[in-house]
């Protein structure tokens, strides 16, 4: 008998088992018997294990169980395996259709992928999210950014461009930024693909007022010590109070404190300095106390 | 004597014991050979002995406030924060916080903790490439020692664990993409899904110890074949 006769022996009589205890015994102990001998099956020809996972994805157990049963499918080189994967994910509901949807993406077969995009059309907004995650499991950027480039409502280009981020997938997103009314998703894409230099464009442009306030702050996640510079133009360049409140917010996140010092230092508005000194205080700067001194005494 | 039989020794694994033995003579006369493998022995045992530095009080305070603050930034709020991508924003900062911080990494050298050696060079030849599969072992066991030892009521714990189990996990899936190693780069991303689950705030007792088993499921699934696939078992799966 060689090893692999031995494995699959083993895992007959483990499996069977499973099935005498399913009488008498906790279902917890039951499930856990049938997830180990699910685990061994990786160590047996697919061609053999693959008629017991399906068994176990028709029969009644449960979803724990299932779930396993759907990670050794996606890592079974058999188009086989594909194709139940997506018979799972047609066929089945709630949190076994997720992760079926997710182990196609583990899986990573390009037929199967491709039955992801009907399941989109016509699930919902879990479904949705189920098939955007496993596209970026399996890195396949056309995919989302054809799902972007469809979506009309706001929330789902959000969910798309985000995943996009995820991915990396910069001059994708680029090629988005002037798609109307959705500055504040791709905003928070550029910061998920520190995407710093997208940021600092939109900062410095001021034809869009929202999306600069956005640009503004984001720039000081994304971008830290480098945003100092940027950002002190910005402030320099403008009376307008809530470009120069995002400014300090950014500067903030930054924890850019020698910028607002040097504001602090330039400025000889007593409103403006007090707004400074704030911030400073928010930041914990170690020039704090040295200013408070300063002004305490009278200097400036 | 080739450098995988002696790797091969290293671990006391897959070497008859007339091979060991012949290794023990050609250290013993060998010069070159013996320093071949004190080379090797140096490799492996940064491998090896790599622990996940606890970070400084105050510098885990620094990255709870630069996660606040990025928070407070943030523009949109997830509907469901635990699946959502803002949650690999976090990943994002941790990343970077963990990059200055602290060197977490299984490719920390051993003589020398600041020097981080990049892990593409790891697979640019089959001796590597033996490296890297060695080096993803050690991950996935670590990371699965890791996840059954740390009680799910120790919040912080749990926390600091993650985000040096997603750096290291962001590491190797960025190797095994260059590598065109597309089936472990896909089940690294999907083990960062489950991960950034775990690391949720919101998240209950219950739902964190399914996920929790969930994931020791797959981590065994996927040693088990590396395993496999490393013994050259080529009528399985």
């Amino acid at each position: 008998m060689n090893t692999s006769t031995k494995i699959v022996t083993t895992l007959v009589v483990l499996l069977s088992t499973s099935l005498a205890f399913a009488q008498d015994e906790d279902i917890g102990e039951k499930d856990e018997l049938k997830i180990a001998a699910l685990e061994a099956l990786i160590m047996v020809p697919p061609e053999q294990a693959l008629p017991r996972v399906r068994k176990i994805l028709e029969g009644n157990s449960s979803d724990d169980v299932k779930e396993s049963a759907l990670f050794i499918l996606s890592q079974m080189d058999l188009p086989e395996a594909q194709t139940l994967l997506v018979e799972t994910a047609r066929t089945s509901e709630g949190a076994l259709q997720e992760e079926a949807i997710q182990m196609i993406g583990v899986g990573g077969d390009p037929a199967a992928l491709s039955a992801l995009k009907g399941m989109y059309e016509v699930g919902d907004i879990d479904i949705r999210q189920a098939v955007l995650e496993a596209l970026m499991i399996a890195h396949d950027v056309d995919a989302v950014m054809e799902i972007a480039m469809a979506a009309e409502a706001e929330a789902e280009f959000e969910a798309a461009v985000e995943m996009l981020a995820v991915m990396d997938a910069t001059e994708e997103l680029r090629s988005l930024r002037d798609r109307p009314g959705m500055s504040g998703a791709l905003i928070e894409a550029f910061i998920i693909s520190d995407d710093a230099e997208t940021l600092r464009e939109f900062a410095l442009d001021g034809s869009n007022k929202e999306r600069q306030l956005e640009a503004i702050e984001a720039l000081g996640i994304v971008d830290g010590d480098q945003a100092g510079a940027t950002l002190m133009s910005i402030y320099q360049g403008t009376d307008d109070e809530e470009i120069r409140g995002a400014v300090l917010d950014g500067m903030l996140i930054a924890d850019y404190d020698d910028g607002i010092l040097e504001l602090y230092r330039a400025s000889s508005d007593p409103t403006e300095k007090t707004e400074l000194l704030e911030y400073l205080t928010m930041m914990d700067s170690e020039a704090l106390w040295e200013i408070i001194d300063a002004a305490l005494e009278g200097e400036d | 004597m080739n450098d995988e039989k002696l790797t091969l020794y290293y671990y006391n694994d897959g070497l008859s014991r007339d091979e060991r033995q012949q290794v023990v003579n050609m250290l013993a006369s060998e010069q070159d050979v013996a320093k071949r493998y004190q080379s090797i022995c140096r490799q492996l045992d940064s491998l090896a002995e790599v622990e996940v530095a606890t970070a400084p009080p105050d510098m885990v305070e620094r990255w709870h406030e630069s996660i606040n603050r990025a928070a407070r930034a943030a523009v949109v709020v997830s509907p469901k924060p635990v699946l959502h991508t803002w949650s690999f924003i976090w990943g994002a900062a941790i990343t970077a916080a963990l990059a200055i911080g602290i060197g977490i990494g299984i490719y920390v050298s051993g003589d020398n903790a600041s020097e981080v050696i990049v892990p593409n060079t790891l697979v640019t030849s089959s001796r590597n490439s033996n490296a890297f599969v060695r080096g993803l072992q050690v991950h996935l066991r670590e990371s699965e020692q890791g996840l059954s030892a740390t009680p799910f009521n120790s919040t912080a714990d749990r926390t600091l664990l993650i985000m040096s189990i997603i750096e290291q996990n962001r590491l190797f899936e960025r190797v095994a993409q260059q590598n065109d190693s597309d089936g472990l780069a896909r089940v690294l991303r999907s083990f960062e899904l489950v991960l950034v689950r775990l690391a949720a705030d919101d998240i209950s007792a219950q739902e964190a110890a399914e996920l929790q088993t969930k994931l020791l499921f797959e981590l065994n699934v996927v040693l088990t074949k590396l395993a496999r696939d490393t013994s050259d078992e080529s009528q399985t799966i």
